[in-house]
């Protein structure tokens, strides 16, 4: 036989009420579902409203203009080639890039197949600012077809007021196969063109068509080079970050409200979900001080005894290896336990929000890593304690 | 590979007085121990046994000068090493006895078997059934006559492997026939290990044969 935990347990003379003992068990699982809920619903705030159309690979892309007060009404308030290199320059934003504009009058009709006829306007902007690029999105000059792509939300629009119109209702899949015509008209000619769309936007509202196009039409028909662009298209990590709204507030640029207003919402919870994080750990804290005091007590209440042991020949390294070991089922079974809490709690959460966003119905792996972590601190911190109490004897 | 043995070196309590100091034939002189050596210590009373066994055991370190085992310093032991001293090298009865007064007699011997077996649970029994204590063997220390703790004291520093024994007045408490009886089996012990004793008491003891006898 060889001595283990049982050869020393009847010297340890445990605390006679149990209350902090229980009380710490309690504190610690508690503070330890707190955590690991927080993180997860960190990671379902983020899926939510992350977005996935605003934050494809990884970055937020917003437009902004410049706002319209009763001082500057009535000017050209168009951003300036200078303007734009400030605001591509600036450490916050990735990239940026002007949404340039028709300079002449577009009209657009759907030929006979839709009696609808409308002016309207072009806008051009770089391919890589647009979220999907169909590969036909190209033109050259001496080409009479002009690909369009028109903004999701336009469509939607147009599906709402089409009945009362008498207007044929279109689907996504439909909206490619009717044919449009597209006429152009300045003080400088006018020209006649086919036009068709090849595809939906949803980050950009607006009706886009190659830059290539749109440039070379300015100076036909306008007579005008593009320099000037009443909407900037902003590329950044973060729309949230404080010194891009700083930045924006003081140059009077304006931001689309929408993607503000769900940036604000992510960051409201994201910053109460961090309140509870900072929460659990000082939950945690405490319950880990409690162990503390309930092993500084039984540590003291057992002094002769552990001396007397260190005296026959136990040494204090092997006592505290022992002491320590006994507690490794104990915080165990605690992290299991909270586990498996966050575990059901996503469950119900991905049940209730499942007609939303589909939301994964396991924890994400970093709640798992960090059980793992608490698990390891916990046994770490405890035979620290032990050892630093066994060692002041 | 060299003998086991313990040297003292020149060693001086912190506390003791300069006329104790200059009469002693232990105290500020150089004493080698044997292994297989049959050693007593008289003293009478106050003048440093039980420190003498405590500095030797590696219980305390104020004092000057060395104990050195096998040539090793005491003091520049770790506590590893010192755990380790005592649970292979070397045993001991203290004056005080030091069992756990709440526990049994029995579990007090097991805690010290169980650190490096050199006996069995039943050579237990019969050592406690040769020293007349077999029935305590249940009961809480506390609750044992300070004689019958004495024994249950011996027969637990019998329980490991060691090449020294320090005996501090083992058998204070003892009647002449208990004390002999003790003794054959102390002397037993130590012969099959061919280890050292290292007798200390106020005065000599008739059934000790002792190979040298020293004036603390």
């Amino acid at each position: 036989m060889t001595p283990d935990y049982s050869t020393i347990s009847p010297f340890l003379v445990s605390s006679k009420s149990k209350w902090s003992r229980s009380l710490g068990y309690i504190g610690l699982c508690l503070g330890v579902i707190l955590l690991l809920c927080s993180v997860q619903m960190y990671m379902n705030v983020q899926q939510f409203i992350g977005g996935k159309e605003i934050k494809k690979s990884g970055y937020d892309f917003v437009s902004v203009s410049k706002l319209i007060t009763d001082q500057n009404m009535g000017k050209d308030n168009r951003f300036t080639a200078a303007e734009i290199h400030e605001i591509q320059t600036q450490p916050f934003i990735t990239d940026a890039a002007p949404l340039i504009s028709n300079e002449f009058r577009a009209q657009i009709s759907a030929g006979n197949i839709i009696p609808f006829s409308t002016d309207l306007f072009l806008e051009a902007i770089q391919d890589d600012f647009i979220d999907s690029v169909p590969p036909s999105f190209h033109w050259k000059p001496g080409e009479s077809h002009v690909p369009v792509i028109l903004s999701a939300d336009y469509l939607e629009m147009y599906n709402i007021f089409a009945p009362s119109q008498d207007l044929p209702q279109l689907s996504e899949s439909s909206i490619g196969k009717v044919q449009l015509q597209l006429d152009c008209s300045g003080m400088y000619g006018s020209g006649r063109y086919t036009a068709g769309i090849v595809g939906l936007s949803s980050r950009i509202s607006t009706i886009l068509v190659p830059q290539s196009f749109l440039e070379w039409a300015n100076q036909m028909y306008g007579g005008k080079k593009t320099e000037h662009a009443a909407r900037v298209y902003l590329k950044t990590e973060n729309i949230s970050n404080p010194e891009l709204v700083k930045f924006l507030q003081e140059k009077g640029y304006f931001v689309n409200k929408e993607r503000t207003r769900s940036a604000r919402i992510k960051v409201i919870l994201q910053s109460f979900v961090s309140g509870l994080g900072i929460f659990s750990v000082i939950v945690i804290l405490l319950s880990m001080m409690l162990f503390a005091f309930y092993l500084q007590l039984m540590i003291a209440r057992s002094k002769d005894n552990l001396k007397l042991l260190q005296t026959l020949g136990y040494s204090p390294a092997w006592l505290s290896k022992m002491m320590a070991k006994r507690w490794i089922p104990v915080y165990t079974v605690i992290i299991i336990v909270a586990l498996g809490m966050t575990m059901v709690f996503q469950y119900a959460f991905s049940l209730a929000f499942s007609y939303k966003e589909t939301l994964s119905a396991f924890i994400a792996w970093p709640v798992i890593a960090i059980a793992g972590i608490l698990l390891l601190l916990c046994i770490w911190i405890n035979s620290r304690l032990i050892s630093r109490e066994l060692n002041r004897l | 590979m060299h003998s086991p043995s313990i040297q003292l070196e020149y060693l001086i309590p912190e506390y003791l007085e300069k006329e104790k100091l200059e009469r002693s034939q232990v105290w500020n002189t150089r004493l080698s121990i044997r292994k297989g050596e049959r050693l007593q210590i008289v003293a009478p009373s106050g003048s440093g046994k039980t420190s003498l066994v405590h500095m030797v055991y590696g219980l305390r370190n104020d004092f000057s000068g060395e104990v050195l085992c096998d040539g090793k310093s005491l003091k520049t032991f770790t506590t590893d090493d010192l755990a380790a001293w005592k649970k292979n090298r070397i045993s001991v009865v203290f004056q005080d006895l030091r069992l756990f007064p709440d526990q049994s007699a029995e579990r007090n011997i097991e805690v010290k078997r169980v650190l490096q077996p050199y006996h069995t649970v039943s050579k237990v029994t019969e050592m406690a059934k040769r020293l007349g204590v077999f029935e305590k063997l249940r009961q809480h220390a506390q609750t044992c006559s300070y004689g019958e703790q004495q024994r249950i004291a011996i027969i637990r520093a019998l329980q490991q492997p060691f090449d020294f024994l320090l005996l501090d007045e083992p058998f204070s408490h003892l009647d002449d026939r208990n004390a002999e009886n003790a003794w054959a089996l102390i002397e037993e012990e130590c012969t099959a290990r061919g280890a050292t004793i290292i007798m200390i008491d106020l005065q000599e003891i008739p059934f000790y044969s002792a190979q040298r006898t020293l004036h603390l």
